[in-house]
Formats: structure tokens, C-alpha cells, sequence
């Protein structure tokens, strides 16, 4: 029992990491995904890898079966019980028109149709008084007709639910007994913040995706059980911490962001091993870019998530604690294309895996942003991914000639133009992450993976003035090694609208203790001791008239009105630009749970090599504006310690290039990343 | 090396997004940072850039109606100060509604010069509802104004910052003259923050691409622009198109307001005249000009490129004619707080001329009535002042080949957030009883019209809680097409505690609600597309089981036995 293993479904691939944490040696292994049946894959990759499932002591995996359940609407028959007048709020929405020109916009549907909404008597005011008592009569009529629609689950989301979930617990402990079967999601399990569209969207989504999950951790535990791995199981959630099988089947909508968080978590480990703590993360895989900001080694959290949202689509809202991440169209596949009139444009559509670009040689004819670079020399055309798939020249410069005889531009020219584009949009993702939210990305680190990450990341640190670049080890595989250096969390959160004074710091605190209860109970609760939880607290907070809020992080133990409200000046000076004298104001206090696993041996990658082995002789490289040049060739893994890479120069591994500009360098640190200094 | 052509394609790409970018970035900050609920919730605000002659750059906004009309606010600045007297740190703020600054007095635009290195290049500006600037009335526009001097503090365009500083003056000037001074500077403070973020980020884009580029990049931009949209007018249908219709009334007689318009589309130009509608009114139910330019911006958008982001460019082949006097075009001091809904009037005339002429663009007449009330008094806990100020989402028209969306803010507003009943009852003290789909007999068709919506907010402080509210379409319910039946009217309907009869009303100004007493706020259905009777049996029946249509309606109306 001394190996770590991570598994992270992707739609193409099922990737393994595992860590020998006796041997220090590191296990990597891919096997195509499953789909449906996504369990099978990990199987198939734990065979694959070779290593004996009876040695596993701790399993974590990062699964998209709750994003797909959703998205592909393969989720289960769901009923809605609300408080009498308010059942339609679901299908109402907040009633906002994000496309807002189109006459013909159309509303994305209810998960729940109107014949499956339910009203009962009962209400609960803002302050938490119950006004009318729950009708018990009411909540039984409900059930007999819920029982005749043949549902599987069922969402209950009363008003103000979050001050005071009494007669919302006490329907949803009814219907339990009621309908035996059928799962009951009460939305104050899902979230405690106001707004009642929101929180009847997150306690919908749950209970749509809940016995899929549910079966889907069930098929996977036996099959884990059949290998005979007797370790702890545990999954990835969207806020970057993990949990049990058995909260998760509870709580599926945890797990909405399962796969990408682990990127941005072993991004931190990284940062910390190494003295970083401002990091921006940048995942690029074949379809989207994905960017993250960790400050002071605090990965940002948001509860305004939504799914399906996007300038013309106004998504369903999930309110979970999910890692902010900003996800783009732009990957190795994404399509160059020409408007209407004749701009050149780059993603969001996507070649994919198949066909591909067109350099693949599947049948793509559309030439992508994998095409460009090939065309530029950054990639090796007979080493891509380490030579099982060479690629050809030839088709990438047909299918990006066909777009240069339209723009009257030689082919090269338009290969910088698709590169340019491709990094001015991921430049963007970056800045709404950072520059959009009062940080200065000068002070951060880029830490870049994903197949394409280390490729475009020297040039858009330098575009945003970023002085450091780090390729970590394994990039292509980075998200599961992440999850590896994951701990256990839980997020509390308790929407509390209070004028911030002397008077109201204790009824602060009080609800901060409460919230510290609530977490030891649930650290209990799965089977920890509860000496090894480790909490802290946050809250949202704005001036008094203000609606939208700044996270402020409070201290523990019993800080003054003027320590707190300090912090809110100044972060609310950072992202705005002002502050104001008036009154402050709390809306919502968190709480987040964490018992700590220690961190994985980092040092598995630590180069061996010797110097000067890893040079592999000059290739004619496109660097745009810095000019063509003959650079130098490098396998990564035959680096030695400290052994300078002056760009210009590539340097190839098997899952992934990466390019350094003229003026750059390089080099790798004592844990195995590559190390760039962007020279700005 | 490679060398750069002189305009460099890609280049100019990436200007053009960098300037949308700064537009954008300047929307966000002041929505996350407003006071008032109506630009934080319902986005009544827009944030912009032009070029130093005006002509607009790169327009972001929460509510369509707002559709370039930036262009004309800093028009109205530069006509007034001319380039000369503009210096660098310079803020101008102006709400007058009649020289093409303003639309209402409650609009308040704010317009900052860009200079990059001593050398005039372009304006930021934005343009926010504030929930107070004083007047007769608590919340500013009320439905029964005669003059515009009732409607609140005019800022006739002035200089308002000095230096990057505010003018102590004129900050206590309007501190004096509104209700909520804290709240309407915190709103003033916030936009001010938009323009130098702003100014920053364009200094910054001058830094790194150099001056020339960037004004190369704004000449292809609007070029672009202009082409677009030329080749979105190429395939509109050509001719005269005419449509009549009512405005319910002025909020002082009952008479309703004959409106009229004719479209005439030709290869080159989309003319919209509007002669022939009634002269201006009495009461605030008028227009002015900029707030006409708003709505045929917001129209003509819709119709030729309702996706790419707005810039002067794509404006350029759009005509309005409009005579002075007129209800669309009302003069000094005509009252013209409620103009909104005029406005909306004026779009809602050339969809329903060119609605049958394109069906892939349109559909059948929507609730079109912002449904905008203000809900005032003392809040029942704490007894503080507070102003509601909201609009409600109803039943939009059916389509072709679609049904009309149910619930759904107007034409008028866009990404414009309901405010949550959890969020009223703690902010405003009332309980909101109910917030449900409203299926009524009305808008059937082969597609049917969009569901309205019912509220009720019940009051219940001792001192009561004053209702102004204009709910357009109170008497004239939205339109159909091709046999499709009309939708059905907008109105609030006053439910008092003490049993006497209830009132129902379209507009009212102050009206008192006592304890106890209901306003039940109603939004139309949308009107239907098509013969009811096309209607295939399946959709009839999936209507009744989720009860958007009743048995009764499903027999009668559409002849299917359920």
C-alpha cells in the first residue's frame, strides 16, 4: 500500500498518473475513454499502466460523466416541489435576454417541465421566521401525484430556505418517506445564499444528475473492488478539494469541474514547492484554452457558475464553490476561418480530435491553429506525440493556402496571422482572469500545460509583461498529477445581510462558530478526525447599497470591525479603482473545511541527466516578429540541472513542444520544470 | 524578417478587440460598483468609446434601447465646448434630453477626453439611470409631469471634473437636489471610475502599438463596419412598408396617441419616417430625438446584424425622418420622463411593418412595455426611505415556426437581471406573494404568443408605500401575424385589504397602497403566427398538460378535443 494514483477522464483520453511513494518512480498511462460507460476506461488504464491495484493506498479521479449527464440531457426524470406561488421561477429564469438584438432569441428550457413543479403551503420570511408552518397534508397530496409521474428525483427549494431551512429539511425528510426510491435533494443542502432562481437551478441540476452519478460511482467501485484496490476512493470536486464516493453520490453537482480543477491545484503545489505564489494558470488542450489566477497561494473560488452560458445563451446557474476558471475556444484545433467580410478569424469551433487538423491526414480541410504552428516549423512534424502520429506538411500548407489565396497573402503570412489571433484571444482569457479583476499579471508566474500550453506560453507572457514561465513535468498529463497534490475540502457558505459594526461583529462571529459546527460535523460525518480540520473564513461584503460583492478574506478567532473592513477597502480599491466613506455591509460568510494529505514526493521528475546530451541539432523556426530563424533542438527529458536553453530554441518531449523566443532562456529547476525567463 | 505591410490585418484585429475589450471592461466595473438597482440588476446603462469626431468606436449595454446612442452624447459636448475648450482631465456630465445629450433627465451621461501625449484622440462615455436626480416625485419619472422642471435636476451639459477632480459646486448642486445623495453620487463616483479606467487602458493601448496603428485600427473598424452592414442591406427585403398603431394615452386623458411609420428600404439606405404620428403630449409620455436614434439604432440592428458588437459603421445607411413637435420628437419643455416607452413604441412600428416581409428576423408583436413601477415609502423593519425602481418580463410574439418565449424582459432592456423576490422582500420590505406564469385565452395561433407573468407584492408597513407604474399596452394588447390572434394587455390590478373594489390601471403616479394591500403586477402574452386552427394536435396537447393552454382554449380556440 504505497501508491498514489490520479485518474482524470477527458472526452478523448482516460489519463493515469500514479506515484510509488516507496520508490519515488512516477506511472503514466493513457487509455481511449469509454463513453458511456466511462468506468470501463479506468479500468482499462490501471491495467494498462501495469501497476498492481492491490498497492494503491489512495485513488482520486476527476470525471466529466456530471457535465456530460447535463449537457447531453441524459440526466433522470426530476420533480420540482417549490412554496405555493412560486413553482414557475425555474422556467421564468431571471428573464434576461443576453442576445439581446435577436428577435427570435430562444430561452434554453426547464430541466423540469411545468407538470412536474409542485407547490405546497408554507413560508419562511427574509429573517428567517416562519411565517406559516409547513401543510403536511399539502406535502402528502404532492407526493401521491409526484408518485404517479414515474420520477427519480426530486428538488425542493423553498423561499429563503437559506436563514432558515426548517420547513424545507422537513418536506424533503417527508418525501424521503413518502416515496421510497426516489432521491430527494432539499436546495439548502446545495447552497445557503440568497436568490431564489439560483438556488432552485442548483438544487434542480443536483437531483437531474443524481442517480446517474450515483450509478456511475456504484459501477466504478465494484470494478475498483473486482482489481481488488482496497484504498481510499475519492473524487475530484470543483472546488479544487476532494471527497468521498459517498458525498459525491449525495452531492454529484460538486463534481461539475471535476477534471480541469486539478491543473490549477498542482499548479499551486508547484508554486509553493518553489517559492511562487502568484501563479496564473493556462491549460491548452485541443478545443478551448483554460485560465486560472492563484493569489498569495489562494486559488479563487466563485459560487457564480453557470452552465451552457455565453453571450447568447444565459446558461443555467450552479451555486457550488467552483474554481474560477475562464475557458475559451481556443485550442490546437480550433478552425481559421473568414467572416462574411473577409476577417480572419480563429475558433471557437474546433476541428476536434477527428478529424483534426488538417495536417492529421483524417480528413480535415480546414486549417487550425496545430496547422499554423507546423507551418511556422515550431512543431516537429516527425515527432508528434513522441512519433506515433507524423503529420503532414503538405495538407496543413493546402488547407491554410486555400484561406491565404482568399486574403491575396502568402501561406506564412497567414500562419502568423492565425497565431497572432490565437494568442490575442488567449491573452484575453488571461486578462479577465487578471487584469479585469485589478491584478497586475507582472506579478504573476504562468505555469503552462495541456498538449498546447507550453507551445503559445512564451508569447503571451511577454504580451502581458509576465517574467516567468513554467512548463512542469508531464504537461500532457498535468491535470491528473495535480489531483494528486489535492486535500480534502469543503466550502460553507450562509447568505447573512448585516450593516458591518461594533454591534453586529458578534452575531458575525456567532454564525462563523456555527459554520466552523457545521464543518466538523461534516468532517465527521466522512469518517475524520476531527482534530486534523483545518478551517478559514471569508466573506463577501460591499458597501451599503451596493448589490454585487468583493471576497475578503477574516481572520480567525475574533478580529476587529476595523481589521475586516481595512481588507474591504483595499480590495475593493484594487478592482475598481475606488473607495467610498459609507457604511460596509456583509452578505455572505464563508467557511471552508479542509484536512490536509501531504503533498506527494515533488522531486519524482528531478532531472538526471547528463549535461549537453539533450541537444538534437537546428530547425528553421518562425518567430513572427522576432524574425525566422535556425533554432536550436532540445529533448526535454535529456536535460541536465541548470543547463541554460537560449532561445531561439524548441524543446520537444513526447506529448508536447515548447518554444522559446530569441532573447529568452531556459532551463530545468531541481524538480523537473522548465523554467523560462522571458527577458521583459 | 518578416516585414509589416503598412495595414497590418491582423493588427487592426486586435486593436478593434482591444478598444471592445476597454468598452467592456468599463461596463463591468461600474455595474459591480452602482448603488442603484437599476443599473446593477437591470443594466439601464451603457459604456462606450468614439472616436475624437464622435463617431462611435465600440458601444457595450446592458439594455438595447441605449443601441449607439453615445455617438450623440458626445456630439452634444463637442458642439457645445468645440475641441478647444476640452482639456485633458476633463469630465463632462449632461441629462438634456432635447439637444442630444439626454434621453430623460434620469439618464445621466458622463463623457471623458482621451489624450495620449497631449493629443485629443478619442472620448469615453457612459450613460446610467440614476434611481434619484429629484423632481416632483420620489424616484424622479412619474406618469403625470406637464414640464420637464417637475422630472428632476437638469445638468445641461457641464464640465463636472476639472483635473481628474471633481467640481465641489457642482457635486453640491446635485447633493441638494436629490432625494438619495448618497446614492446618486455613489453612482456619479462609479462612472467617473468607468472613464479613467478607460482612459488607462487606452493610454496603454497608444503605448504598445503606437498612435498611428491605433487610429489605422479604428478607420478599419468602422470601414468594416460600414461593409458589414452594406452587405446586410443588400438582403432585406426591398419597398415602402407601413404600419399604425396607438399609444394608450398621456397619463392625463384617456385619448389614445395615433402613431405611424413608413419604411422605405432601397439598395443603399433604410429610411424610416415618422410623419403622421400625433403631436407631442401633454404628459411624459414623450420622445425626443435621441431617444428615436436609440430606438431605430436598436431596430436597424436587429434586422441587418443583430451579432457583431455596434459601431458607427454600421449605422451609416439608416435614415430617420421625424418633424419637431411631433410625439416622437418633442421640444423644450415638453415633459419626457416616462419616454422609454414611446421609444419602444417607435421599434415595436417598424418590426410590425416588416414582420411578414421577414419571418427568418421576426416575430409576432411582444409585450413591448418595459412594465417599469417604482415602489416607495419605509421600509416595514427598518424604517428606512427606500425606492424600488423595476421592470417586469412578459410573453414575447410567436414566430414562423416557433412559439412566442414566456417571461422575457422587452425589446427594450436585454441582459437585464428580474430582481429576485428573496432579494425584495429584504431590501424593500413587502412580501412578494407569488411569481408564476400567467396562461390566458390570448395570442393563439398556429405558434402561439409567449406566456405573461403575474407578481403581487403585498405591503406591509404601518405608513403604506406609494406605486408609480407605466405599463404600456394597456388597452392596445401586442399585434399577430398571418391569422395569429392578439396577445393580450399589460396592467396592474390594485387589490385592497379592506375589500373595497380593485382598481386597474396601465399608468399611475403615486398611487397609496395601504397595509395589506396587493399590487398584482400583470405582463401580456405575445401574439400568435398563423391560423389557431393550423395548430397540430401534439402541441395542443403538450400545452394543456403543462396548463399554458386550458381545456376550454384547446376546444374552442384551436378545435382539438383534450
Amino acid at each position: 500500500m504505497r501508491v498514489r494514483m490520479a485518474t482524470d477522464i477527458g472526452g478523448t483520453f482516460t489519463d493515469l498518473v500514479a506515484l510509488d511513494e516507496e520508490s519515488g518512480k512516477i506511472t503514466l498511462a493513457k487509455a481511449a475513454s469509454t463513453p458511456p460507460e466511462f468506468h470501463r476506461g479506468i479500468a482499462d488504464t490501471i491495467r494498462k499502466s501495469g501497476l498492481d491495484p492491490r498497492t494503491v493506498a489512495f485513488f482520486v479521479h476527476g470525471t466529466t460523466v456530471v457535465i456530460n449527464a447535463l449537457t447531453e440531457r441524459k440526466g433522470a426524470p426530476t420533480a420540482l416541489v417549490t412554496t405555493r406561488g412560486f413553482r414557475d421561477v425555474l422556467e421564468i429564469t431571471r428573464a434576461n435576454r443576453p442576445d439581446m438584438y435577436n428577435l427570435r432569441f430562444q430561452k434554453q428550457a426547464a430541466f423540469v417541465p411545468r407538470h412536474l413543479r409542485f407547490e405546497v403551503d408554507e413560508r419562511v420570511g427574509y429573517k428567517g421566521d416562519v411565517i406559516k408552518a409547513l401543510d403536511e397534508k399539502s406535502v402528502r397530496a404532492v407526493a401521491d401525484e409526484i408518485r404517479s409521474q414515474g420520477v427519480s428525483a426530486v428538488a425542493v427549494c423553498f423561499l429563503h430556505s437559506y436563514a432558515n431551512p426548517s420547513n424545507e429539511a422537513r418536506c424533503a425528510e417527508m418525501l424521503e418517506e413518502l416515496l421510497p426510491g426516489v432521491l430527494v435533494t432539499p436546495s439548502h443542502a446545495i447552497t445557503q445564499e440568497w436568490r431564489e432562481y439560483e438556488r432552485t437551478s442548483s438544487a434542480v441540476l443536483n437531483s437531474y444528475v443524481r442517480p446517474v452519478a450515483s450509478n456511475y460511482l456504484d459501477s466504478l467501485f465494484q470494478d475498483l473492488r473486482k482489481l481488488e484496490m482496497s484504498g481510499s476512493l475519492n473524487v475530484m470536486k470543483s472546488n479544487g478539494g476532494m471527497a468521498s464516493f459517498g458525498f459525491a453520490k449525495e452531492q454529484p453537482i460538486h463534481m461539475i469541474e471535476s477534471g480541469p480543477v486539478g491543473g490549477v491545484v498542482g499548479s499551486l503545489a508547484i508554486g509553493l514547492e518553489i517559492g511562487e505564489r502568484n501563479l496564473i494558470t493556462l491549460d491548452i488542450g485541443g478545443t478551448t484554452a483554460k485560465t486560472s489566477l492563484i493569489e498569495g497561494a489562494e486559488v479563487k473560488v466563485t459560487t457564480e457558475y453557470r452552465i451552457e452560458q455565453d453571450a447568447r445563451r444565459a446558461g443555467y446557474p450552479v451555486k457550488v464553490p467552483v474554481v474560477d476558471i475562464v475557458e475559451i475556444g481556443a485550442g490546437g484545433g480550433s478552425i481559421a476561418w473568414l467572416d462574411p467580410i473577409g476577417t480572419l478569424r480563429v475558433g471557437p469551433r474546433s476541428a476536434g480530435a477527428v478529424p483534426g487538423p488538417a495536417s492529421y491526414t483524417q480528413g480535415g480541410a480546414e486549417p487550425t491553429v496545430t496547422d499554423a504552428n507546423l507551418l511556422l516549423g515550431r512543431i516537429n512534424p516527425s515527432y508528434f506525440l513522441g512519433g506515433e502520429m507524423p503529420l503532414s506538411l503538405e495538407q496543413a500548407r493546402k488547407a491554410t493556402g486555400k484561406l491565404a489565396a482568399k486574403l491575396g497573402m502568402p501561406v506564412d503570412e497567414v500562419a502568423r496571422g492565425i497565431i497572432r489571433l490565437a494568442n490575442a484571444n488567449m491573452v484575453n482569457a488571461i486578462k479577465l482572469v487578471s487584469v479585469r479583476k485589478g491584478h497586475d499579471p507582472r506579478e504573476y508566474v504562468l505555469v503552462a500545460f495541456g498538449g498546447g500550453g507550453p507551445m503559445h506560453a512564451s508569447a503571451l507572457a511577454r504580451e502581458l509583461h509576465i517574467r516567468k514561465v513554467i512548463i512542469p513535468p508531464a504537461p500532457g498529463e498535468f491535470s491528473a498529477w495535480g489531483m494528486l497534490t489535492t486535500d480534502y475540502k469543503q466550502d460553507f457558505t450562509r447568505t447573512t445581510v448585516l450593516r458591518a459594526t461594533d454591534e453586529t461583529m458578534g452575531a458575525v462571529y456567532r454564525r462563523y462558530d456555527e459554520l466552523e459546527r457545521d464543518a466538523l460535523l461534516f468532517f465527521k460525518h466522512e469518517g475524520f478526525d476531527t482534530a486534523n480540520v483545518v478551517t478559514a473564513r471569508a466573506a463577501d461584503m460591499r458597501y451599503a447599497g451596493q448589490e454585487h460583492t468583493v471576497r475578503v478574506p477574516v481572520p480567525d478567532g475574533q478580529a476587529s470591525l476595523a481589521e475586516v473592513t481595512a481588507r474591504f477597502h483595499e480590495r475593493h480599491e484594487s478592482a475598481f479603482m475606488f473607495r467610498l466613506e459609507g457604511p460596509v455591509e456583509f452578505v455572505n460568510l464563508h467557511l471552508t473545511g479542509l484536512v490536509r494529505v501531504p503533498n506527494p514526493d515533488l522531486s519524482a521528475f528531478a532531472p538526471t541527466a547528463a549535461r549537453g546530451t539533450a541537444t538534437k541539432g537546428r530547425r528553421t523556426v518562425d518567430f513572427d516578429e522576432d524574425g525566422i530563424h535556425e533554432a536550436a533542438l532540445y529533448e526535454r527529458g535529456r536535460l541536465a540541472l541548470d543547463e541554460e536553453v537560449k532561445g531561439p530554441a524548441i524543446v520537444e518531449e513526447e506529448a508536447s513542444t515548447t518554444v522559446i523566443y530569441p532573447g529568452q532562456r531556459g532551463g530545468l529547476d531541481r524538480i523537473g520544470n522548465l523554467v523560462i525567463e522571458t527577458g521583459v | 524578417m518578416a516585414v509589416r505591410t503598412k495595414i497590418d490585418p491582423f493588427e487592426a484585429e486586435i486593436i478593434r478587440e482591444s478598444l471592445v475589450a476597454v468598452a467592456e471592461e468599463m461596463f463591468v466595473s461600474l455595474q459591480r460598483t452602482s448603488q442603484s438597482t437599476i443599473i446593477y440588476e437591470v443594466l439601464d446603462f451603457a459604456c462606450g468609446i468614439t472616436d475624437h469626431k464622435a463617431q462611435l468606436i465600440a458601444q457595450t449595454n446592458g439594455v438595447t434601447a441605449f443601441a449607439g446612442i453615445l455617438t450623440f452624447t458626445v456630439q452634444s459636448v463637442l458642439d457645445k465646448f468645440g475641441l478647444k475648450q476640452i482639456r485633458e482631465g476633463d469630465i463632462f456630465a449632461t441629462n438634456d434630453p432635447y439637444t442630444g445629450g439626454g434621453t430623460h433627465l434620469s439618464d445621466v451621461a458622463m463623457v471623458m477626453p482621451l489624450f495620449y501625449k497631449g493629443e485629443l484622440l478619442a472620448f469615453a462615455a457612459n450613460k446610467a439611470h440614476w434611481t434619484e436626480v429629484g423632481g416632483k416625485d420620489a424616484g424622479s419619472w412619474t406618469t403625470d409631469a406637464t414640464e420637464v422642471f417637475q422630472e428632476g435636476l437638469q445638468l445641461p451639459c457641464v464640465r463636472l471634473y476639472v483635473d481628474h477632480k471633481p467640481l465641489p459646486s457642482v457635486v453640491d448642486i446635485i447633493r441638494a437636489n436629490v432625494r438619495t445623495p448618497e446614492m446618486s453620487l455613489g453612482d456619479m463616483y462609479a462612472q467617473a471610475a468607468g472613464l479613467r479606467m478607460a482612459d488607462r487602458r487606452f493610454t496603454e493601448l497608444c503605448a504598445k502599438h503606437g498612435v498611428e496603428q491605433v487610429q489605422a485600427g479604428v478607420d478599419y473598424l468602422l470601414t468594416q463596419g460600414e461593409r458589414q452592414v452594406r452587405l446586410d442591406l443588400a438582403k432585406l427585403p426591398k419597398g415602402v412598408f407601413e404600419a399604425e398603431d396607438f399609444i394608450d394615452d398621456d397619463g392625463l386623458t384617456p385619448d389614445p396617441i395615433p402613431i405611424r411609420v413608413k419604411v422605405t428600404i432601397s439598395d443603399d439606405e433604410f429610411v424610416a419616417d415618422f410623419t403622421g404620428s400625433g403631436p407631442q403630449a401633454r404628459g411624459p409620455v414623450n420622445c425626443t430625438r435621441t431617444g428615436l436614434m436609440g430606438g431605430m439604432r436598436t431596430i436597424f440592428k436587429a434586422l441587418t446584424n443583430p451579432d457583431t458588437p455596434v459601431n458607427e459603421g454600421g449605422f451609416r445607411p439608416l435614415k430617420v425622418i421625424c418633424p419637431e413637435g411631433n410625439i416622437f420628437s418633442a421640444v423644450r419643455p415638453a415633459p419626457v420622463s416616462t419616454y422609454w416607452e414611446t421609444l419602444l413604441n417607435s421599434v415595436d412600428l417598424v418590426w410590425k411593418a416588416l414582420a411578414p416581409h421577414m419571418p427568418e428576423r421576426m416575430t409576432a408583436g411582444h409585450f413591448l412595455s418595459v412594465c417599469g413601477l417604482i415602489l416607495a415609502g419605509n421600509h416595514a423593519d427598518t424604517g428606512d426611505l427606500v425606492i424600488m425602481v423595476e421592470p417586469q418580463a412578459g410573453g414575447w410574439g410567436a414566430g414562423v415556426d416557433k412559439d412566442g418565449e414566456s417571461g422575457l424582459v422587452c425589446i427594450g432592456d436585454g441582459e437585464t437581471y428580474i430582481i429576485p423576490a428573496e432579494v425584495c422582500e429584504q431590501k424593500y420590505g413587502i412580501v412578494v406573494d407569488q411569481y408564476a406564469l400567467n396562461p390566458v385565452e390570448a395570442g393563439a395561433g398556429e405558434y402561439r404568443g409567449g406566456l405573461g407573468l403575474v407578481r403581487d407584492y403585498r405591503i406591509l408597513g404601518e405608513e403604506g408605500m406609494f406605486l408609480t407604474a407605466t405599463f404600456g399596452r394597456a388597452k392596445f394588447p401586442p399585434w399577430g401575424v398571418a391569422g395569429g390572434q392578439a396577445g393580450s394587455p399589460n396592467y396592474i390590478e390594485v387589490i385592497r385589504a379592506d375589500g373595497s373594489p380593485p382598481n386597474r390601471f396601465g399608468k399611475g403616479a403615486r398611487v397609496h397602497l395601504r397595509r395589506g394591500d396587493i399590487a398584482r403586477l400583470i405582463t401580456g402574452a405575445g401574439g400568435g403566427w398563423g391560423d389557431p386552427r393550423k395548430r397540430s394536435r401534439e402541441r395542443v396537447l403538450a400545452d394543456v398538460k403543462e396548463g399554458y393552454v386550458s381545456d376550454r382554449a384547446a376546444l374552442e380556440t384551436y378545435g382539438q378535443q383534450p
